[in-house]
C-alpha cells in the first residue's frame, strides 16, 4: 500500500522533463564525487544517481518497454515497502538537495529536483524520518516546526523589540513590504532578526511582519509533500494579500526562498504583482540605491569568509550581492573558500537533514570537510545568509571545538550602519 | 603408335634446345610459380628449379587435349586469351602444347565442328581438360542456351563426364557472372554448382586474366593436377592476395590521400581510388601482379577503381562507383518518413496508455490524501 | 555460406533491417518521452534561460575539465573524465573523418567531405579502444559504478566495443581476411543499431534534453551552469 502511494506519486510527477533526464543518464558515476555525503562517508549508495533509484524503477517499470522487459527477465525487482524504507534513509538523511551534482553531471541532469521528486513519493507513502515528520506536523498544527505558538511568537517579538531597542511593526496596515522570518531566527538567532529590523528601519522602509504569515520555513518542502508545501506558503501569501503588500522579503532561509521564488508559481496561486525577494538581495538593493550607508572596513580586523548556501546562491543566483557587501565591510580581510559560489560545498544541514537526529553523524562528517575549507584559508569568522546553514555551523563548530565565529550577513550589515 | 611428347613435337617444328629451355622458364613464370613461395606452390618439388620441373614434364608428356565450351557468355575470355600479353606464347600453348576443340576459334563450323568435338572426346576420354566459358543455365532445363539442339546442361554433363579436370574461366562460368545478376531470369550458375564429381578450378574475372587461364592449364600439364585453390576454387598462386594488397596506390591509401572525383587534382596525382568505389580490398585477383596487355597496365593503374570482377555477385554488390563501405540498400526519403511515422505512431499510442496510467495515479492519490491536509490550500488552488 | 556471402548479407539486408529498427525505435523512444507532458515554468526569470543553455553546451562540449571550479570534481574522477572524453572525441573523429565512414554518410545523406589522414584516424581509433577498456576496468573496480552497473550496462559496453575493435582491425588490415573482418564489423554495427533504442546508449539523444533543462534552469537563476 505504501509502495503503491509512492509509485502513484512518481507516475504523477513523471513528466517529460523527469523521463528525459532519467533516460539521459549513462551511469558514469561522476555525480558521486560531487556529493559531500559520498565524499565524506564513502558509501556508494550516497551517489546522487542512486538516490533516484525508486523514481527510475517506477518510471521504467510502468512506462517503458525496456523496464518491463527487465522485470520479466528478472533483472530487476519491483519496488517494495522495504525499498522505500531503505531509500528514505538515503534521500532524507544523506542528501541536502543541494544540487551540486547537477553541475558536474556531463549530461547536466538536474539531480536535486529529481531527488525532491523521490522524496515526494516517500512523503506520500509516509516513509519519512520521525523527527522530520514530527517537525512538519508541528508546523501544520502549531504553525512552526519549532513549536512556536502565536502567543510565544508575539512574546518573542516583544522581547526582541525591548532587548535590541528596535521597532518591529506587526500586521501594520498599508505596509509595502512583508518580511517573513524563520522560527530559527526567532528562537536561536534573535540578533539577526533584530538586525534585519534595524536595517529596514534605517532605510525608512515601510515594512511589517505578520502574525498570520509568521513562518517562512517550509517543512512540507523538506518532506516534499506538495499539499503541505502549498499550505505553508499559502499562509504567507494570504497574509500578504490581506496586508496588501508589494513585496515579500524572505529572511535568511534557503529552502523557503527556493519554494517561494521558484516553486510556488508552478504549484499554486500566488498573489499577483507581489515581488519575492531574499533579504540579502534586498539589503544589497538598499545599499546600492543609497538608502543605507555602511562603514567601510567595519570588519576588516579578522579573516572573514562567505559560505554559499545551496538554495540561495547555487539555486537562487544571489551570488554577487553578498560579496559586494562583504567587500565593503571587509575589503582586505575577506577571503573566498574553495570551492565557492555556484560550486560551493553545502554545509550538510540543509534539506531538513539538521532536524533529523539519526543524520547527525552524516552531518558532522560532511561538516568536517567544510571545516577543512575554513581552515585552509585560516578563516576566523564566517558569514552566511541562511539560518539553517547557520544552525549547522554553530552546532558543528561546537562539535569540533572550533573557534570560528558565525555571523548572519544582516547582523554584520546592521553593525556597520552609519 | 606412341604419341609424341611435347618436346618432340616442338623439336619437329624446329625449336632449338636453348629456346626450349627459355620457354620452360617462361612457362614456369606463367604458372604463377614466380610469385608464390616456391616451397608452398610446388609442395613435393623443392630441389629442382621450376624451369627443370617444366622441362622434365614437356620432355615426357604428350600434348594436352583441351575442349573449350561456351555457354551464356560474351566470348570476352576467349577474346582476351587470343590477344593476351604474349600472342606467340598464347598460340604456342593453344597450338603446340595443347590440342583443342574451341567452337569460336576453330576453322570448322556446323556438323564438322560437332564431329570434331565428338572425335576429340572419344579419343581422349578421361584425359582431356574441359574449359568452360560462360554460365550454364538451370531454368527450364537449360533451354535458354543450346548448341546444335542440345541444351547447355546436357552438353556440359556430357563433356564433363570424360574430363580429367574442369577449368571454369571468367566470372560467368565460375559464379554465374553477369547472366546471374538480379533477377537472374535464366537461373545462371557456376560450373562447380553443377559438376560435383570432377575437380573444378575457377578462374573468375571479367574477363579472366589470360595468363591465369593458360597458367592453370600449364600447371595441370606440368604437375598432373590442378593447382591448390581457395574456398572459391580459385588457384591460390593467382588469387592469394587482394588487389588492395598489391596496389601501387596503396601508399596513398595509408596516407589517407584519396581522389574525390575522376577529374580532380587527387586523380591526376594518382591518389587512392577507394572513395570512387574501388572494391580492391575484397577482390582477390592477380591484376596488380600480372597486369594486362603485356604487363602494360590494369584498371587501378589506369585510374579506374576495381569493380571486384573476380568475386561472386560483383554485379550486384552496390554501385561500381559507390564506396565499398556504404550500405547496399539505402533507405529512401519516403520509407524513412514511414519508419519515423511508425515509431511516432507506436510511441504516441503507448504514450496514451501512459497518460491514462498517470491520470489514474493522480486520481488514486487524491482519494488517498487525507481531506484535512488539503482543505486550506486546496480551495485556493488553481482550477 | 562463405564470408563473401555473409558480407553481402550484412552490407545489405542486415544493415538495412538494423537501420530500420533503429529509426523506428528511436522515434518511438523520443515520442514516448516527449508525450509524457511538459509543465510550463511560471516562475519569473532572474537571468536569461537561453544564455544559460548556450553556456551549458559550451561547458559540456569544450571546456568542462578546464573550468577551475570543476577541477575539484575533475581531480576526484579524472579517469572517467579523461577516458570518457577521449572515447567520445575518438568516436567523433573516427565516425566523421574516417574515409570509410565518410562514404557511408555520403551514400546515406549525399554529402561528403575530406577525410583525415589515415594514421590520425588510426590513432584516435586506438585511443578510443584503450579508453573504453580503461572505462571497463574502472567500472569493474569503482564501488559506485559496481553498484550502478547492471546487466544492460555490461551489454552496452560489449555492443560498443565490438564495432570499434573490428573496425580498427579492418582498417589496419590485421590478422583477418578483409571480407571476414568487414562482415564482423557490419554485423556488430547492426547489432549495436538494434540495441541502441533499447538501452542507455540512446543518451546521445536525451543528452540534448537534460543539457538544455540544466542550462535553462541555471540561466533562469542567473548562475553559471
Amino acid at each position: 500500500m505504501k509502495t503503491q502511494l509512492a509509485i502513484n506519486t512518481y507516475l504523477k510527477e513523471t513528466g517529460g522533463w523527469v523521463a528525459s533526464q532519467l533516460e539521459a543518464c549513462t551511469r558514469c558515476g561522476i555525480c558521486a564525487e560531487a556529493c559531500h555525503f559520498y565524499q565524506a562517508l564513502g558509501n556508494p549508495e550516497y551517489a546522487p544517481i542512486w538516490k533516484l533509484e525508486p523514481l527510475r524503477r517506477a518510471y521504467e517499470q510502468r512506462f517503458t518497454v525496456a523496464g518491463k522487459l527487465k522485470l520479466a527477465l528478472g533483472l530487476e525487482k519491483k519496488l517494495t515497502d522495504a525499498d522505500l524504507e531503505h531509500w528514505s534513509k538515503i534521500v532524507y538523511e544523506a542528501c541536502t538537495v543541494c544540487n551540486k551534482c547537477a553541475h558536474v553531471c556531463p549530461m547536466g541532469i538536474e539531480l536535486g529536483p529529481l531527488i525532491h521528486e523521490v522524496r515526494a513519493g516517500m512523503a506520500a507513502a509516509g516513509v519519512v524520518p520521525g523527527d522530520l515528520a514530527e517537525a512538519t506536523e508541528k508546523q501544520k498544527t502549531i504553525g512552526s516546526p519549532l513549536g512556536v505558538t502565536d502567543e510565544m511568537w508575539r512574546e518573542r517579538i516583544d522581547w526582541i523589540t525591548d532587548e535590541w531597542e528596535v521597532d518591529i511593526p506587526v500586521d501594520k496596515a498599508g505596509a509595502e513590504t512583508l518580511v517573513v522570518f524563520t522560527s530559527i531566527e526567532l528562537m536561536k538567532f534573535p540578533d539577526n532578526l533584530a538586525a534585519i529590523a534595524q536595517i529596514l528601519n534605517k532605510a525608512g522602509e515601510n515594512w511589517t511582519a505578520s502574525s498570520k504569515g509568521r513562518e517562512v520555513v517550509n517543512f512540507g518542502y523538506f518532506e516534499a509533500d506538495e499539499e503541505l508545501t502549498k499550505l505553508f506558503m499559502y499562509r504567507v501569501f494570504r497574509a500578504a494579500e490581506e496586508l496588501g503588500v508589494k513585496k515579500i522579503v524572505i529572511s535568511e532561509c534557503g529552502h523557503a526562498y527556493d519554494a517561494f521564488r521558484w516553486t510556488a508559481p508552478n504549484i499554486m496561486k500566488v498573489p499577483k504583482g507581489v515581488e519575492i525577494l531574499h533579504i540579502s538581495e534586498y539589503i544589497h538593493e538598499l545599499w546600492k540605491t543609497g538608502r543605507i550607508k555602511l562603514k567601510e572596513g567595519a570588519f576588516d580586523s579578522e579573516t572573514i569568509t562567505f559560505h554559499d548556501s545551496c538554495k540561495i546562491q547555487r539555486r537562487g543566483g544571489i551570488i554577487k550581492q553578498p560579496r559586494e557587501l562583504l567587500k565593503v565591510l571587509a575589503p582586505t580581510s575577506f577571503k573566498e573558500m574553495t570551492p565557492n559560489k555556484a560550486q560551493a560545498m553545502c554545509c550538510g544541514g540543509g534539506g531538513g537533514v539538521i532536524s533529523i537526529k539519526e543524520a547527525d553523524a552524516n552531518r558532522y562528517a560532511v561538516f568536517k570537510m567544510k571545516l577543512e575549507q575554513l581552515q585552509e584559508i585560516k578563516a576566523q569568522s564566517v558569514c552566511m545568509v541562511c539560518s539553517n546553514c547557520r544552525l549547522q555551523f554553530v552546532d558543528s563548530l561546537a562539535h569540533f571545538n572550533s573557534t570560528v565565529k558565525v555571523h548572519g550577513l544582516a547582523e554584520l550589515v546592521a553593525k556597520a550602519l552609519v | 603408335m606412341k604419341e609424341k611428347t611435347i618436346y618432340e613435337h616442338l623439336r619437329d617444328k624446329g625449336l632449338s634446345r636453348r629456346d626450349f629451355m627459355k620457354l620452360c622458364g617462361t612457362i614456369a613464370g606463367m604458372m604463377g610459380l614466380e610469385f608464390a613461395p616456391p616451397v608452398k606452390a610446388l609442395g613435393k618439388l623443392t630441389h629442382p628449379s621450376p624451369t627443370e620441373v617444366v622441362a622434365q614434364a614437356l620432355k615426357t608428356k604428350p600434348r594436352l587435349p583441351i575442349i573449350w565450351l561456351e555457354f551464356q557468355d560474351c566470348a570476352g575470355c576467349s577474346e582476351a586469351i587470343s590477344r593476351s600479353s604474349s600472342p606467340s606464347l598464347g598460340n604456342l600453348v593453344l597450338n603446340d602444347i595443347a590440342i583443342e576443340y574451341h567452337e569460336t576459334l576453330m576453322a570448322a563450323a556446323g556438323f564438322q565442328a560437332e564431329k570434331a568435338k565428338e572425335e576429340c572426346m572419344r579419343k581422349y576420354w578421361g584425359k582431356y581438360v574441359l574449359v568452360v566459358e560462360g554460365s550454364p543455365t538451370l531454368a527450364d532445363d537449360g533451354i535458354y542456351c543450346t548448341v546444335a539442339g542440345k541444351s547447355n546442361l546436357d552438353l556440359l554433363k556430357e563433356a564433363a563426364a570424360g574430363a580429367a579436370a574442369i577449368i571454369a574461366t571468367g566470372n560467368c562460368a565460375s559464379f554465374g557472372g553477369i547472366p546471374a545478376a538480379r533477377p537472374n531470369p535464366t537461373r545462371a550458375c557456376g560450373v562447380a554448382d553443377l559438376i560435383k564429381d570432377k575437380p573444378v578450378v575457377n578462374i573468375p574475372g571479367c574477363p579472366a586474366i589470360p595468363e591465369v587461364t593458360t597458367g592453370t592449364i600449364l600447371h595441370f600439364l606440368v604437375m598432373g593436377e590442378l593447382p591448390k585453390t581457395d574456398h572459391f576454387k580459385r588457384p591460390l598462386p593467382f588469387y592469394g592476395h587482394t588487389i588492395h594488397d598489391h596496389c601501387l596506390r596503396r601508399p596513398f591509401y595509408e596516407a589517407g590521400k584519396f581522389a574525390e572525383s575522376f577529374d580532380d587534382e587527387g586523380a591526376r596525382q594518382g591518389y587512392c581510388l577507394y572513395k570512387l568505389g574501388c572494391k580492391g580490398p575484397t577482390t582477390y585477383n592477380a591484376c596488380a601482379a600480372l597486369k594486362w596487355e603485356r604487363g602494360l597496365s590494369y584498371p587501378v593503374q589506369s585510374g579506374h577503381p576495381c569493380l571486384g570482377c573476380s568475386e561472386p555477385h560483383f554485379w550486384d554488390g552496390g554501385g561500381f562507383y559507390e564506396g565499398q563501405s556504404a550500405p547496399t540498400i539505402i533507405l529512401d526519403k519516403v520509407s524513412t518518413a514511414t519508419l519515423v511515422g511508425a515509431g511516432v505512431a507506436v510511441g504516441a499510442a503507448l504514450a496514451g496508455v501512459n497518460a491514462v496510467k498517470k491520470s489514474r495515479a493522480k486520481k488514486t492519490l487524491k482519494k488517498a490524501a487525507s481531506p484535512e491536509t488539503g482543505t486550506e490550500a486546496e480551495t485556493k488552488k488553481e482550477a | 555460406m562463405d564470408w563473401t556471402e555473409i558480407l553481402r548479407f550484412s552490407r545489405g539486408p542486415l544493415l538495412h533491417v538494423a537501420m530500420m529498427i533503429f529509426i523506428v525505435g528511436m522515434s518511438y523512444r523520443l515520442v514516448k518521452v516527449i508525450l509524457l507532458g511538459w509543465e510550463r515554468d511560471r516562475a519569473a526569470n532572474k537571468g536569461s534561460k537561453l544564455w544559460g543553455v548556450i553556456l551549458n553546451y559550451l561547458k559540456g562540449l569544450l571546456v568542462l575539465p578546464f573550468i577551475p571550479w570543476v577541477r575539484r570534481t575533475f581531480r576526484n574522477n579524472a579517469l572517467t573524465f579523461i577516458a570518457g572524453g577521449l572515447f567520445h572525441l575518438s568516436l567523433f573523429v573516427v565516425l566523421a573523418f574516417g574515409t570509410a565512414h565518410i562514404l557511408v554518410w555520403k551514400s546515406l545523406f549525399g554529402i561528403s567531405w575530406k577525410s583525415l589522414p589515415t594514421p590520425v584516424v588510426a590513432f584516435f581509433s586506438a585511443a578510443g579502444i584503450i579508453s573504453l577498456i580503461v572505462l571497463l576496468i574502472n567500472r569493474l573496480t569503482h564501488p559506485v559504478l559496481k553498484l550502478l552497473t547492471k546487466l544492460p550496462i555490461w551489454i552496452n559496453w560489449v555492443m560498443v566495443f565490438l564495432p570499434m575493435i573490428t573496425g580498427f582491425i579492418m582498417a589496419r588490415h590485421l590478422w583477418f581476411r578483409y571480407e571476414v573482418i568487414f562482415s564482423l564489423h557490419l554485423i556488430s554495427v547492426s547489432l549495436l543499431l538494434i540495441w541502441i533504442p533499447l538501452g542507455r546508449i540512446s543518451h546521445f539523444l536525451f543528452y540534448f534534453f537534460s543539457k538544455t533543462i540544466h542550462g535553462a534552469q541555471a540561466g533562469k537563476r542567473a548562475i553559471m551552469p
